[in-house]
């Protein structure tokens, strides 16, 4: 059974992403924020990482990159809130191509899910880069 | 009294009455003189005549020839009185005369005694014997000459003050008449018509160089009034223009701010919607496809669905402060994309209808702006069908190429969004893009959509126009100028 870490700061977004993918069948993890992320990383090998970008602290960027480096084999799903949040180089630049969707690729994602996104968009990527 | 006329007439009186008299007192005394004068001279002459006579009279009938002679010079009617008197003796003419002869000794004043007579006495030696030839001249007839020449010369004095007068009043009005119609005309001047020319009919140097100044002072009044009223004209023309320009900056902050809100807002209600978007969805799933709960499930998913549109479109929105600045940009697909979105907010019963007669279109431009243009001439024609329903065609083609004085060729693509709706009043046609003209009721509508098109389609150097018939829906047409093949180069050289 494919384990998938799922990092996002807001529980009730973590916890629905939790009850769709458990359903689906697959083991997860809930971390609130991208440390707890890391610290789960550090315990337990995951196959997927499911995280959020805007986030305090440390962002999903940064987790994204820092995984990258730690963790080379973990594939990586980011979700963005959409919205004009953060810094302007964060904002979004069209409606289809968004500057959120560019950062995460380039930071190393692979896939990119704009919220709000449907049960079986995300379940569907999820098998996508799951190995085999 | 202080007017020109009188002064001038009042002045010519003063001299006259102050001259006149002198004049004739003056002229009556040279007359005066010049008559005694005469008059003394020839009764002089007269006596020493008949003295030379007496005394070369012969002895023997001297008192008979005395007599004579007497007699002829009573007979002259000059002399009133003749007598020559040796001491004891006097002989007097033989003709009466009728003047009170009162004998007084010599006297040599003409006029100026009660009996009107001029006595001259000449001794007359005559051997031994001393005689005295006494004459008394009438000074009547001379007086009455004087008097008579007197009266001339108070006429002529007379005339003349009369003549001078009349001249001085014709004068006086030749002089004023320029300087009145000069007044008249000043005050028309200062009444506030400024734009009748002063005329110049005078003969006077001074009333025609005064006439010229007050002209060329008029000329300058006139000129500083219309440098005024152009100055005032281009105050009014650049206040007004100041007014739109901060009522558009005033426009783009609200709209700056309503963006920053909204993307913010848009930002946690999709974190909201994430939720429950994937719950409704995961029960979904677990309900019976026929029953009563997975069709209100459904309906949770696809308000869901509608409220994530939504946001999509207030973003949109709120993107235009956040310009992507100027790019060469894919006209037709950045409509498509911006029909795509208005399909998720549309109601079912309006069909939209996407007609692109030609190839990929480049502009340059901002893409984010042609689509908002697209949105909010598409949401104005749903809004105009939505109760009846209908269907929205958007058109997109280029116009033919055609030359241009000022950039040899240009072609354009025009964006037609044409709608089956209620149609636009006449009345209203000649405003709708005017900013916050709306003829929807009270919180239905900012009545700015429009004129931000209008602005936005001017800002990239198109244009667009309406045509509209009241039932029969309405045609919105945007000319957008097609980036030459040379500019779509350089943007990419550049970048």
């Amino acid at each position: 059974m494919a384990s998938i870490l799922v990092v996002d700061d807001d529980p009730d977004v973590a916890e629905a992403i939790q009850a769709i993918l458990e359903r689906s069948g697959f083991h997860v993890v809930v971390a609130n924020g991208a440390e707890a992320g890391l610290d789960a990383l550090r315990n337990q090998e995951f196959e997927i990482v499911v995280t959020d970008l805007i986030m305090p602290k440390v962002n999903g960027l940064e987790l994204i990159r820092k995984l990258r480096v730690q963790h080379s084999r973990v594939r990586i799903i980011a979700i963005s809130g959409g919205g004009s949040l953060g810094p302007l180089s964060l904002k979004p630049e069209a409606i289809s191509t968004h500057a959120f969707i560019a950062a995460a690729r380039d930071a190393g994602a692979e896939e990119v899910l704009t919220k709000p996104f449907d049960m079986d968009d995300l379940v569907a990527a999820i098998r996508r880069h799951l190995p085999n | 009294m202080n007017s020109l006329r009188f002064r001038l007439i009042g002045v010519v009186l003063v001299i006259n009455y102050a001259l006149a008299p002198l004049l004739y007192l003056g002229v009556s005394v040279i007359v005066q003189r010049g008559y005694a004068e005469l008059f003394v001279n020839s009764v002089r002459s007269f006596s020493r005549l008949t003295a030379d006579e007496l005394e070369a009279a012969d002895d023997r009938d001297f008192e008979e020839s005395a007599a004579r002679l007497l007699d002829g010079a009573m007979l002259t009617g000059q002399i009133a009185f003749a007598e020559i008197s040796d001491g004891k003796r006097k002989f007097h003419s033989s003709i009466p005369v009728d003047v009170t002869v009162i004998p007084r000794p010599d006297d040599f004043d003409f006029g100026d005694h009660g009996d009107q007579i001029y006595y001259i006495s000449h001794s007359v030696k005559r051997g031994s014997r001393s005689m005295f030839l006494r004459l008394g001249f009438d000074e009547r007839p001379t007086l009455e000459s004087i008097t008579a020449a007197k009266r001339r010369v108070l006429l002529a004095v007379l005339s003349f003050t009369l003549a001078s007068i009349l001249v001085s009043i014709w004068l006086s009005a030749v002089i004023a008449r320029p300087m009145v119609r000069l007044r008249e005309a000043a005050k028309r001047v200062a009444g506030g018509d400024v734009h009748t020319r002063l005329q110049m009919s005078s003969t006077i140097r001074e009333v025609q160089d005064l006439t010229h100044h007050l002209e060329s002072m008029r000329r300058e009044l006139v000129g500083a009034n219309e440098r005024l009223a152009s100055e005032i004209r281009e105050r009014e023309v650049s206040e007004l223009k100041r007014l739109e320009l901060e009522r558009r900056l005033l426009h783009r902050e609200r709209i700056a701010a309503i963006g920053t809100l909204a993307g913010g807002v848009a930002h946690e209600f999709n974190n909201i919607l994430t939720p429950i978007l994937l719950y409704s969805q995961l029960a979904l799933k677990d309900t019976p496809a026929d029953s009563a709960r997975a069709k209100d499930l459904g309906r949770i998913v696809s308000a869901a669905h509608r409220a994530r549109s939504l946001i999509m479109r207030i973003l949109t929105f709120s993107r235009q402060t956040d310009s992507q600045g100027v790019t060469v940009f894919p006209l037709r697909s950045t409509v498509e994309e911006a029909l795509a979105l208005l399909r998720a907010i549309v109601p079912t019963n309006i069909e939209i209808v996407f007609d692109a007669q030609c190839e990929e279109i480049r502009l340059s431009g901002d893409p984010s702006l042609v689509h908002q243009v697209v949105i909010n001439l598409g949401t104005n024609a749903y809004q105009a069908m939505q109760r009846t329903g209908g269907r929205l065609l958007v058109r997109l083609w280029v116009a033919p190429v055609r030359a241009t004085p000022e950039a040899g060729t240009e072609s354009s693509a025009i964006l037609e969004v044409i709608d089956t709706g209620h149609g636009i009043e006449p009345a209203a046609l000649a405003h709708i893009f005017e900013p916050f003209f709306t003829t929807r009721d009270v919180g239905e509508g900012t009545g700015l959509g429009l004129s931000v098109v209008h602005g936005i389609v001017t800002s990239m150097g198109g244009r667009i126009s309406v045509e509209s018939e009241v039932g029969r829906g309405a045609t919105f047409r945007v000319h957008f100028p097609v980036a030459a093949p040379g500019a779509l180069a350089a943007v990419v050289e550049g970048s």
